[in-house]
Parts: structure tokens; sequence; C-alpha cells
């Protein structure tokens, strides 16, 4: 199958995965308990009023109706308003993205420069201290709740090592010193809640860095990065160093390998230009799927640091049972799943010449 | 079913390795922990107002921690000492924080087990009946199968929690009813809607590998032969394909029970799991405080992750002796 | 004849397992002659293809050797080698086994190549046929590329981690040059592949077994080696392919006057193919010599077996004669100190109770065997009874059981193609109860 072929069957799948998405979430919002307009306007507001928005929001239509036109809107890239805050869904989707995004290639980026050389040490040095030591650091790592060691990695390196970080500073609950009902999150919001924009973001930072040679921003910006990226990749860390250390054993023992070293090869290229890059094939795959972890996990590092991206906001929606916005949450985070394992599948195309032909 | 095969390659991989003891030990440990929880238990669990003289909750035994605390209008630093009553301190709101840590287990292995139990209850039968028969339920199936996996499985949890509530479920307690452990809460707070939803969010893979299984046995000769015999569908369904396809699925089964463990401990941290006794929750109750009282959520940290390495451990177990080769296995919440 | 090229004493080849220790190859004794071609025969789980793996230095572990000297006449290398390993070289024979890995590795490919059993499974799936050749071309090409001098042997400069990630960006930085390719794609046309520019640029999977293995030969040719060992070259082959393959072999060992070690369990393809040939068993060489000798006038009982064993078409009792018993276990505890052969010899007698028997004759050439019966006549009363080893092994068996399903499950994965020689007898003769033995 040519590649364009492939690439139109795996959209067209892609699109009908995004409208089961959407119908099963409207669905949900259907059969959810409470009525829209009340959650709208908030508890005290008269029955009037609830009765005028109903009928301005097209709630008294058949559900049906509503289905309809809430697909049309999303077509044309109209999520609707949120309940809570009447704004557009989509520009509050859109502002809290590049937060997630750059947590989520910032813990990929941490998982895979670590977990491919371990994995590989571990594999080729087995039963060796380095192994047993991967072996273990990995067993952790798949086994540990995230949001439990980003409280650890803030207990041991702000409070017990006393490096100062900006995660800590301004804690209400480490200037209090005794419990009161505070916001719950334990990070400082180093976000400026009512434009909802951080202080310094990737971008800016980049951006300092080309225009005004200034390192400052992008400093900064890795110290608030750093605890979250650790939190949320270390379980990716752990899994890939065991996939990449399994894989690599099952391929070492291939009969190819053997042939490899028969003809005289670099142990060097024997290692990584065959015998990685045979391993990852299949790892990219898995690690395509791993994606929907990778967001969930989002969800809750952002929520342990009060990292102003996409998750919290879905917490925040939840709890407000703001459901246009919690849809649009949810439908964005499935396209983006969707267009990954798209992306993936085709690079496993693209390494794996046997799959790229039949 | 269980084939001597299979045994023999269970205990040759026990007895090689150091590992699969180590999660064996842990989840009996765990798993007494959770039945003998109101014996093993100091204190009523949900009882609240274990303060100190100065109001302030324990420390565990043999730490100790100054604080500022009102006195006559002005503060005064106090050092707090730990009481013998308290073996690991108490919370926040006064409860021991020990007996809390015991009945934790409780929750998380009962919500773990029941939710893997449900999942394989819907997942098999409609897994393996997609791969028998193939044909448009098979597509239909696999369809559904993408959608559900384009949920992230805590965010398909969220939102169908949002919608059903988060209902407990009081469950009797059967050894406090039998007078064994007095003082002791009558019935535990189980996360129905949790466990619920657990199941609804991974059945898709027992469906996915039973699948796989049905596919490539429906092709055997054995299997063919027996519909030449005119064994009826479901007569082979049970009695071939089911018992061949067991294997894979019980690999998966003991890798999803981790993912359980770790998406309720999870569910409960985020406030969305209707219960107040559970890990997830008690590491929430003490992050406010986590600068001068770290053990709140130190402990109930340290629960999950044994339970969560025991069952990884066991799977790893099951997995290098079966060797089933299933996609899927490798996740995580 | 000619001189030797390879010359094998004493080597033991064993692989620790969980087990136990499996003499794989025990005190093997071995003498190629340059431009021959040699046979090794046996049935699998006899120590063949350790044999060739030992020679290669592809034993992996939980293999090792053991013990014992491969020496290998090349006068240029022996006089890299002499400076730094002076003990390793006698004359111009450098015993591999004395000097550091390194230097032995850098033999792979431009002094002995090695043809597999498997051609689809010894392909990388994921390159393409022409890349893997040209890899084994650019081998040779780097080696020769070096004056032989000692450093060049003995410290060659090797392909750095460093310069493969710097070959991601720099196309100039790779491994494989255009040269190589070039070279690659005449190699291909050398083993007769058809439209050889083409063919190049396709991946394993798209080549038919038989060209495929052609293409095998050729990868193995790329280094221009001294010896070329064909472990069961044509086993995974259709019938009709295999003849071509082996024409191949010849009017290649023809062309080039390479030496070539063959290991097959096929007595046709001995007959066709070899000068001289030695049949192992458990471990070891029971007989060598002239084909002619040793087909002929087979002196070993179980050379006899063996040719028994082959249906002769032409013959008129052409029946099927299989050897009794199975392969026996190679596990050091449950290897006697008798012949390894007498449990299933018909022709055993009370002297072959007492210990492996040595070569009646030394000496290359000669035909030799491991059997009391080349130096004494069989004499119907010093025989052993019929039922002598069933006896035995029913009253070990009671007192001793064997783990018996246990040996499987550890042993696979631990290889790397060797897995049918190590395990012991297939899984017959250890794990089977005890009815399987006759």
């Amino acid at each position: 199958m040519s590649i364009g072929k492939f690439l139109v069957r795996r959209i067209l799948q892609g699109v009908f995965v995004i409208w089961g998405v959407v119908t099963i979430l409207f669905g949900l919002r259907a059969v959810s308990p409470g009525d829209p307009a009340t959650l709208m306007l908030g508890e005290g507001a008269t029955q009037e009023l609830v009765e005028h928005v109903r009928e301005e929001e097209g709630l008294n239509e058949p559900i049906y109706a509503q289905y309809v036109d809430y697909l049309q809107g999303l077509v044309v890239g109209d999520f609707g308003y949120s309940w809570q805050s009447n704004r557009d869904v989509e520009a509050m989707v859109i502002e809290r993205v590049p937060a997630t995004v750059e947590l989520a290639v910032a813990a990929t980026i941490v998982a895979v420069l670590i977990a491919v050389p371990l994995g590989v040490i571990s594999a080729t040095r087995r039963n060796q201290p380095t192994d047993y030591g991967a072996t273990l650091f990995s067993l952790l790592g798949i086994s540990t709740p995230n949001f439990w060691l980003g409280l650890m990695l803030i207990l041991v390196f702000g409070v017990w090592f006393g490096i100062p970080h900006p995660t800590l500073e301004t804690s209400p609950a480490s200037l209090a010193g005794i419990s009161v009902p505070y916001p719950r999150s334990v990070g400082y919001s180093f976000f400026d809640f009512p434009t909802g924009r951080r202080a310094v973001g990737f971008s800016e930072a980049f951006v300092a860095v080309v225009r005004d040679r200034s390192f400052s921003e992008l400093g900064v910006w890795l110290q608030y990065i750093a605890l979250p990226a650790i939190t949320l990749g270390t379980y990716f860390t752990a899994l890939i160093t065991r996939l990449t250390r399994s894989g690599m054993i099952d391929e070492l023992g291939k009969p190819y390998v053997t042939a490899t070293r028969a003809k005289g090869l670099p142990a060097v290229l024997i290692r990584y230009k065959h015998v990685l890059r045979n391993t990852m094939i299949p790892i990219v795959t898995v690690l395509g799927l791993q994606m929907g972890t990778l967001m969930g996990g989002a969800v809750i590092t952002e929520t342990v640091f009060n990292w102003p991206g996409l998750g919290l906001r879905l917490i925040d929606a939840l709890h407000m049972r703001d459901w246009p916005l919690m849809q649009g949450i949810i439908v964005f985070i499935a396209v983006a799943f969707v267009v990954i394992n798209i992306v993936v599948d085709g690079l496993y195309t693209y390494l794996n010449p046997q799959v790229s032909d039949e | 079913m269980i084939s001597e095969r299979v045994k023999s390659n269970l205990k040759g991989t026990f007895s090689e390795s150091i590992l699969p003891k180590i999660g064996l030990f842990l989840l009996v440990s765990i798993v007494f922990m959770a039945v003998f929880a109101p014996v093993l238990a100091t204190h009523d669990p949900t009882r609240t107002g274990y303060f100190t003289e100065h109001g302030t909750e324990y420390p565990p035994i043999g730490h100790e921690f100054t604080t500022q605390v009102a006195q006559e209008g002005e503060f005064a630093e106090v050092t707090v000492e730990s009481s013998s009553e308290h073996v690991l301190g108490t919370n926040n709101v006064g409860q021991d924080v020990y007996s809390r840590f015991v009945y934790g287990a409780r929750v998380s292995i009962l919500v773990a087990i029941m939710a893997t139990t449900l999942a394989l209850l819907i997942g098999v039968p409609v897994g393996l009946t997609a791969g028998y028969y193939g044909g448009r339920v098979d597509d239909a199936l696999m369809r559904i199968a993408d959608t559900m996996l384009a949920f992230p499985a805590l965010v398909l949890a969220l939102a169908l929690i949002g919608v059903f509530g988060e209902s407990p479920v009081q469950v009797p307690d059967p050894i406090v009813m039998a007078g064994f452990a007095d003082g002791m809460p009558e019935t535990i707070p189980l996360p129905g809607t949790v466990t619920i939803v657990s199941a609804l969010v991974i059945w898709v893979w027992f469906a996915r590998v039973a699948r796989g299984e049905a596919l490539s046995l429906r092709n055997q000769e054995y299997v063919k032969a027996s519909k030449s015999f005119g064994m009826s569908d479901r007569q082979i369904l049970l009695k071939h394909v089911l018992p061949n396809s067991l294997t894979p699925i019980i690999v998966l089964a003991t890798i999803q029970v981790a993912v359980i463990i770790l998406l309720e401990a999870s569910l409960a941290y985020l406030g969305f799991s209707g219960t107040t006794l559970s890990w997830g929750y008690e590491i929430e109750r003490g992050q406010d405080i986590l600068r001068t009282r770290p053990w709140v959520s130190i402990l109930p940290g340290i629960g999950i992750m044994l339970a969560v390495i025991s069952v990884n451990l066991l799977g790893d177990w099951f997995r290098d002796a079966l060797d089933p080769n299933i996609e899927g296995s490798e996740r995580g919440a | 004849m000619s001189e030797d090229i390879i010359r094998i004493r004493d080597l033991s080849t064993r692989f620790f397992t969980a087990e136990g220790q499996v003499n794989a190859v025990s005190d093997l004794e071995l003498t190629i002659e340059r431009g021959e071609v040699f046979g090794i025969v046996g049935e699998s789980g006899s120590g063949k293809s350790v044999t060739a793996l030992s020679v290669m230095d592809l034993v992996e572990s939980p293999g090792e050797i053991t013990g014992g000297s491969i020496e290998y006449r090349n006068p240029a290398f022996a006089d890299a080698i002499r400076d730094t390993h002076p003990d390793a070289v006698d004359g111009e024979l450098v015993d591999l086994l004395a000097i550091p890995r390194e230097t032995r590795q850098s033999l792979r490919g431009t002094s002995f190549s090695m043809v597999f059993q498997d051609p689809e499974s010894s392909f990388n799936p994921t390159l393409t046929v022409g890349e893997q050749l040209a890899e084994a071309v650019e081998v040779q090409r780097r080696a020769s590329a070096n004056p032989r001098s000692t450093r060049a042997r003995t410290n060659r400069s090797r392909y750095s981690l460093g310069s493969y990630v710097l070959s991601t960006v720099l196309p100039s930085q790779r491994y494989v040059t255009d040269e190589s390719r070039n070279r690659a794609v005449e190699l291909l046309e050398l083993v007769g592949i058809p439209d050889p520019v083409e063919r190049a640029d396709e991946y394993p999977y798209e080549y038919s077994g038989g060209m495929l293995q052609r293409a095998m030969i050729a990868q193995a040719l790329a280094g221009e080696p001294d010896v070329l060992i064909a472990d069961e070259p044509t086993t995974a082959l259709d019938v009709t392919i295999q003849a071509q393959i082996l024409d191949l072999l010849s009017d290649l060992q023809e062309e080039t006057g390479m030496t070539i070690l063959l290991i097959t369990h096929n007595l046709g393809v001995v007959a066709w193919m070899c000068d001289r040939v030695g049949v192992m068993y458990a471990g070891e060489i029971v007989e060598r010599g002239q084909l002619e000798d040793v087909f002929d006038r087979p002196t070993h009982p179980y050379t006899k077996g063996l040719l028994g064993s082959v249906p002769d078409l032409e013959g008129a009792g052409g029946r099927l004669q299989p050897i009794p018993g199975n392969v026996p276990s190679l596990l050091d505890r449950e290897m006697p100190d008798r012949c390894y052969f007498a449990d299933r010899c018909p022709k055993a007698m009370d002297e072959c109770l007492e210990h492996p028997p040595e070569f009646d004759v030394e000496g290359s050439d000669e035909h030799a065997a491991k059997c009391y019966l080349a130096e004494v006549e069989y004499t119907e009363s010093r025989a052993l009874p019929a039922d002598y080893f069933e006896l035995k092994d029913a009253s070990e068996t009671d007192e001793r059981p064997v783990a018996a399903d246990d040996e499987e499950p550890h042993r696979t994965g631990s290889g790397t193609g060797q897995e049918t020689e190590t395990t012991p007898a297939g899984d017959g003769s250890t794990s089977g109860s005890g009815g399987d033995s006759e």
C-alpha cells in the first residue's frame, strides 16, 4: 500500500474515532444530572431567567437537534461557551495548550534521553550491578503514583535540602505552617490568573535567547519545569527502560545478530545500527498508545504543581460541572492522541519496510 | 486449562529469581493487612480529634517537631512530642495514621480485584465472540476499542464520574460484625463508582487480547475439526477457545490490577473517589501540611507503591513463565 | 597434499546452564587443509555448529571455550602477532585462543566467514540486502586499507559510537560507502542473482529462500576469506534449490581456491561436496579420513549406523535402518566415563565401558576412528547383554529422578542459533520418560 493510501485510511479511521469520542461525551452530558441552565446561572437564579436561558441555548430542543447543532459547531471549530466563565471554549483550550505541550515534551525528552541508554546498558551488561540498578529503578518507576512522587520531590528538594524552588517559595502551606483550608495545590502559581498567562513560557525564553542572547529567562523556565517534568517523566523513563531492555535482549538473541557478528562488523554498528534500531521500531508504537497515559499523567502533575495547562483546567471544569469546557478539552486531547498515533504509525511503516509494502 | 507445562514453567521461573518471591510475600502481606484490618488497627480510622495538648497532630514515634501555636493572643513556639498511642502519628483532622494506613489497603485491594473481575466479565466474552465470528461484529468492536483508547484512562474515568456521581457504597465489615474487633467501624465505604468506572475503562484491553486469541484459535485444526463434528459455536467457544486463551488473559489481568490500584489512588487524590478511607485521599489530605508534617502523605504513598510493586512483580513472573506476548501488557494508569 | 590451514587440538566448549555444565564440544581434534572441502557430519545435538562457532569465536554466554587450541596458518598474521604475543605464534601458525579477543575478532569476515542455516533469519529484516552486503565489503576494505602491521591487526581503529552518531547527520561519516555498495552489487551478480542493481535495494523478505542463501554466500565472500564455514547451508531450502546452492559453492571454491568447512547432517551433501570428512558424535569427532575411506570402509559402528540410515535408492534392500536410541545427553553430570556410543552400539563390548576411546591412528590424513573395534576384532563372547543399558537406566532413574521438564524453558532464549546444538539430545533422552529409549 502506498503511503498516501495508508494516510487516507488512517485519517478516516481517526475521524471516526473522534466522532465516537464526541458522541460518547455528548451522551454522557445528556444523561448527567443537573440542569445546564441552572449550572450556568448559579443556584439563586429566578425561574424566568432559567427558562429564558434554556430557550436561548436551545436546551428545549429535542436531544438529536442539540446533537446535530453541537456537531455542526465542532466542524467549524466552534466548541460553544463555557458555562462558568461564558468565554469561548476554543480560546480557553488553546491558551492552555503550550504549557501542557511543554510539560509533555520535556518529560518525553528526559525519558528518552535517560531510558534508551539505560536500557541498552542494562541489556548488554545483563546480571551486572548496572543491570540490577536499572531493573530496580524501572520497577520503582512504573509502580510509583506520580502525584505522590511530585509531592516527595517537593519535600526532598524544597524542604529537606532547602533548595529554593519557585514551586515552593510562596506556597501558602509552607508560609503558614499550620493547616488551614487552602486551594488544592501545594505549588506556587507562577502565572497570572486573570489573564491566564504564565510569567515565562518556553517561547518567551527561546525568543530571549535568540534575540537578546539572554539566558536568564531560559533559566527561570528550566527551574519551573524541572520538577514537573521529572514527575511526569519518571513513569515513562521506567517504562522505556524496561521495554528497551527486554526488546534488546530479544533482539540480541536473533540469528541475524550472530550472522552480523560473523561478518566482522564493529560492535558499535551491530549494537546501534542493527539491534537498537530494530528494538525501537515496536517500542515507538507502544509509546504512541501510551500518549493517553501521558495525558492522564499530565492532569495529575499539573494539579500537584499548579501547572497552568489543559489538565488543571479540565479538573476545574469537572469540579464546576462545566460540560462544554470539559467536552472541549477531552475532544482536544482525543484529537491530539489520534494525530500522534497516525504520525507514529507512519513512522513505524517508514521504519519497517515489510509493513509498508504489504 | 492450566497445563502441567505451565505449572512447571511457573515453578522454574519462581525458583530462579528472587523477584517473584518478594512480589508474592508483599502481596500476601498486603492482602492479610486488608482482610484483618479491624484487628490490626489500633484506633477507629474514621474517628477524628486525636490531637496533642497544643491542638496539633502527633508525630510518628521517635520524631518531634516544633510549631507555632497561639497562646494568650500571642504565637509561641512549642515542641510537639510523639505518643505511644499513635505509632505513626495523626493527620490534620486528628485521625490515627497507622489505622488509616491499614484500612487503606482494603479499599485499594477490593477495588482492584472487583474492577478487574468486572472488566474480565465484560471484555473476555465480547472479545472472544468478536474474534471467533469475525466480520461486522469484529469491525464494530475494533472501532469501539479504538475510540475508548483515544480517551486517557484517567480522563475517561473522570468524565464518567462526573456523570454518575461519586456514590460510595457502605459495605458491612464481617470481622467487626462477628465481634472480633470492638470499636471499629461496622461498615467501610467502598468507592462504587470508581470500581465500575475502572472496569469500563480497562475492559477494552481484555477484549482486544481475547479477540486476538480467538482469531488465531479459530483457524486451528482442532477447532475446525470440532466444527465438522457438529459442535455448536457456543460449545467450541467454551470448550476450546476460552481455555486456550486463558494464559494471556491471566497475565493481562495481573498487570491491570496494578493499573487500577494506581487509577483508584489518582482519583481519590483528585477528590473524585467518594471514599475518604483511601491511600490516595490521605496523600491529598497531607499535602497542605507537607512541609511540617510530611508523615501524613509519605506513608500512604509507600502503601500504594508496595501494592503496585507486588502486583507488577507477579505480573513479570507470569509473563516470563508463560510468555504470552500480548500487546497492552505494558500499560500504566 | 597441501599444508594445513586450521589445526584444532583438544578443543572444549562448554555451556554453563542452570541445569549444569553442558559439554557441547569435548577434546575435539581437527585439521583442515588449504583448499579442501572438509565435511563435519553428525546428528543434531552432536556439537557440529558449536565447533563452527568456536572457530569463528561466536560462542556466547553461557557458552565458553574452556580449553585447547585453534591454530590458523597465515604468515602475514603471524608476523603481525609475533612481537606482542610470541607464545601464540609457532612458525606461520597462530594459536587463536592465545591472542586477545579483539585481535581474534578482527579475523572475522576477512579470514573466516560463515554461511548460516536459515537465510531468512540471518539477515536483518529492516535493512536492504545490498546495504548488509556493503557492510561486509566495508569490513574487508577497511582492514586491507591499513597495512597489515601489528598495529592494524592488534589495535585496529574501531568504528566508534561518536562516528555512528555523527553519521546520522553527516552522510560522509557513514560506515558504508558508494564503493562498497557497488562491490555489493558485483557480488550479487557473482552468485547468480538476476538484476543485481535492483535487487540490492530490496529487503530480505522480498527474496526467495534460495536467492537469499545466494546473497548470504555473496556476503560471506565479501571479505575474500581464507576459510568459509557453511553451517547446514542447504537444510532450510527446497530440494531443487539445495542442488543449485551446492553447485554454486563448488564453483566458487574452484574459482577462488578457498577452504570450505561444511557442516551438515546430510550424508548426500557430504558425498557430493567433500574431500575429507569427520563424523561427530557427542561433542567429539569419532571417525575421520578421506571421504572414500570413511564412506566405503567405515570403522566406527556409529558411522556404519549413519550410513545405514540413508535410504539407498539404487540398492536392492533400500531400507532405512535408524540407529536405535537417542542422541546422548551432553550434560556433564550425565556423561558416563565410557564410550558415549556404547548404549546405542550394536557391538558394544566390555572394553567400551572403561574409558572413552582414543583415535587409533595419529596424523590428519589418515583414516582414524575413536573405537576399540579399530584395534580389536568384535568378539561375541565379550559383548554386553542386549538389555544392559536399559536395566542400568531403569535403576538410575529410580534413584535420581532427573528434573525433566525444567530443562527446556531455560535454554530457549539463551542462544543464538546454537540452541539446537546445546540442548542435550533434543527432548528425547533427558526429558522423556524411560519408555522413550526403545
